[in-house]
This record gives structure tokens, C-alpha cells and sequence, in this order.
């Protein structure tokens, strides 16, 4: 049993506490928008908040949401997001996503691309997006 | 002879039936047969070649979708979602199928971006064309197909270049040969196998 509880004490000890996987963009050209799309997995007893992405890839970044109303589809800018404890929020399609706007390059199939991700308590997460069709 | 008469008027009104079942189901099936208004328009594809809906494409089953360039999120599946329909169709090779792609952002949406914005997702253009156009031309048009576009607040980036987006109403719109609408299905989410199920009955 002490040596059960050990391993998993230690396998808790080298799980991050905050993780983004599965980071993707949208193809688009060199001027235009695209978007980010990724999952942020809370291992933690705690919350944490996104409250900023950067990328030297396009002239502004900004956090989104998709929304409805009246069966019209919109976008707007949302300050922060909260990933509660034990969860995992995931950016996609149709939901929250990151904005990259006024492209510096051509995003083509299977290019990636970086950009940071600041939270609150776990500060900045470095990420490499892979730009896919989707 | 009340009964004879009455048994003759059956032999008479089943045929009847039959072909008024032949000459309307297919007319049934779908939940919409309008006229577009305010036709023709002239537009320009991706190619700044002449456009003139929808009489270039009489005689065409057109699946039409509304997207502007600059949108991430939700066009992008919209034109995701026209490009796998455009597959399914040859799969299983229906023939005189035209996609169409609408911008309601023209001013921003010249033909050249929307070149780019095709090339960039390996558009298959063989009968798939991106349209823009005059503003008024533009607007006049979704007008009379019931779409809606809303600009947003404008902000500026660092560089000084105008940024905006749009509430937009979210579709793929199917019209038959004649021109009139048969269906609409929403565009970013939408059942492929629905749309070419559709595109097959009005094929038939």
C-alpha cells in the first residue's frame, strides 16, 4: 500500500498542473485571419485563467467566442476564460477560439506555428501549433 | 347504373392520382420553392471572370453558401462542409451539380482574396466559384435570399489596417435547375448526407 501511494505521488509529482494539447489553426493566407484551437487540461486543486496569447505570427491575437443569437452566427472578445479544477476547456470550432489576425505569412497545411499562452497562477505556456484543414 | 357510374368515376380518379403523385412528390419532399427576387445580378468569380446569377447556372443544381474571407471560425467550416459535399456528389457521381460561394464582405472580398482563400484550402474549382460584386449588387441579393450580415464595431491593429467582423446568418442554400430554392440547411453545421440526398431527389 506505502509503495502503491509512493508511485502515485510520484506520477502526480511530474504531471503538470496546467497542459494545452492538441493545438491547431485554420490554413489561410499572409494578410488574412486565422484561428487557434487547442485544450487546456487543469490538474490542479485550483482554477486558472487565460488571460492573454501572443505570436509574432500575425498583428493581433485575441481570445473569441462564437455566439447565437436571433439564428445569426457572431464573433466577440472575451478578457479572460477560467479553467476550472480537475477539468479541461477545450477551443474549437464553433466555441472559444483564438483569433490571429492580419497574418505575417502564408499559414499552409502541416506549417506550425508559435504563440504563448498566459495564465494567471502557471504564468506562460509555450506552444506550436500545427495548421491543419478542418 | 348509379353503381356503374360510380365504379367508372374510381377507374378514372386512380390513374389520376397516380400521376398527380408522379408530377408532385419530388415537389413535396422539399420544404421550400421560391423565386429569387430582383434578378439577375451581375457579379464576378475568383477569377474577375463575369458572373450573372443565377441564369448562368439554369439548368444546374446549385448549392449556395454565404461566407466572407476574414471570418475564422464559422466560415471556414461553412466552406469545409461545401468542399465534402462537392466530394460526396462525384463519389457518387452526380453530374450538374454547381457550388457557389457568396461574400457578403465585398469590399473586403475582391476576387483575388477570394482566389487565395481557395487556394489556400485546395479548392477543387471545377464546379465550385467564389462571387462578389458590386456592394449594392451584394446586398440586394442576400436581401432577396433572406441572408443577413451585420457589421461589427470596427478596431485598428498596431499597423493602422481596419479590423470588423459580421453577424451573420449562418446557411447553405440548395436551388433547383429552374432557379428556385428548394432548401436551406444551416452552413456550418449541417448533415452532408441530408444535402446530397436532396441534391440526388432533385437529380432524379
Amino acid at each position: 500500500m506505502t509503495i502503491l501511494l509512493t508511485i502515485l505521488t510520484l506520477l502526480n509529482f511530474h504531471t503538470p498542473n496546467l497542459k494545452v494539447e492538441g493545438a491547431w489553426l485554420r490554413p489561410a493566407g499572409k494578410g488574412m485571419n486565422s484561428a487557434l484551437y487547442f485544450e487546456i487540461v487543469n490538474n490542479s486543486n485550483k482554477p486558472d485563467t487565460l488571460y492573454k496569447v501572443t505570436s509574432p505570427a500575425a498583428e493581433l491575437v485575441q481570445i473569441h467566442e462564437t455566439f447565437k443569437t436571433n439564428g445569426l452566427m457572431g464573433m466577440r472578445e472575451v478578457r479572460f476564460v477560467v479553467v476550472k479544477p480537475h477539468s479541461t476547456l477545450t477551443f474549437q470550432p464553433g466555441g472559444y477560439h483564438v483569433m490571429f489576425i492580419k497574418l505575417k505569412k502564408d499559414f499552409k497545411v502541416n506549417g506550425k506555428v508559435n504563440a504563448v499562452l498566459y495564465f494567471k497562477t502557471n504564468k506562460e505556456i509555450k506552444i506550436k501549433a500545427l495548421v491543419k484543414r478542418q | 347504373m348509379a353503381g356503374l357510374i360510380k365504379s367508372k368515376g374510381i377507374l378514372f380518379f386512380i390513374p389520376l392520382l397516380f400521376l398527380c403523385t408522379l408530377t408532385t412528390g419530388c415537389a413535396d419532399k422539399f420544404p421550400e420553392n421560391k423565386i429569387i427576387g430582383g434578378q439577375p445580378y451581375s457579379l464576378l468569380n475568383q477569377d474577375s471572370d463575369s458572373v450573372v446569377f443565377p441564369n448562368d447556372f439554369k439548368g444546374k443544381i446549385v448549392v449556395m453558401s454565404f461566407i466572407y474571407t476574414n471570418c475564422p471560425d464559422i466560415c471556414p467550416l461553412t466552406t469545409h462542409n461545401m468542399q465534402s459535399i462537392q466530394e460526396q456528389v462525384k463519389k457518387v457521381n452526380i453530374k450538374n451539380v454547381q457550388f457557389l460561394e457568396l461574400s457578403f464582405d465585398p469590399d473586403r472580398d475582391t476576387p483575388s482574396v477570394l482566389k487565395e482563400y481557395g487556394n489556400i484550402r485546395n479548392i477543387d474549382y471545377s464546379n465550385f466559384e467564389f462571387l462578389t460584386g458590386k456592394k449594392s449588387v451584394v446586398d440586394t441579393l442576400l436581401r432577396h435570399m433572406n441572408v443577413v450580415a451585420l457589421q461589427g464595431d470596427t478596431t485598428f491593429t498596431k499597423s493602422g489596417t481596419p479590423v470588423y467582423f459580421f453577424t451573420h446568418t449562418d446557411r447553405i442554400t440548395l436551388i433547383d435547375p429552374k432557379g428556385k430554392i428548394r432548401n436551406e440547411y444551416r452552413g456550418s453545421k449541417t448533415n452532408i448526407a441530408e444535402i446530397v440526398n436532396d441534391i440526388k431527389t432533385l437529380g432524379d
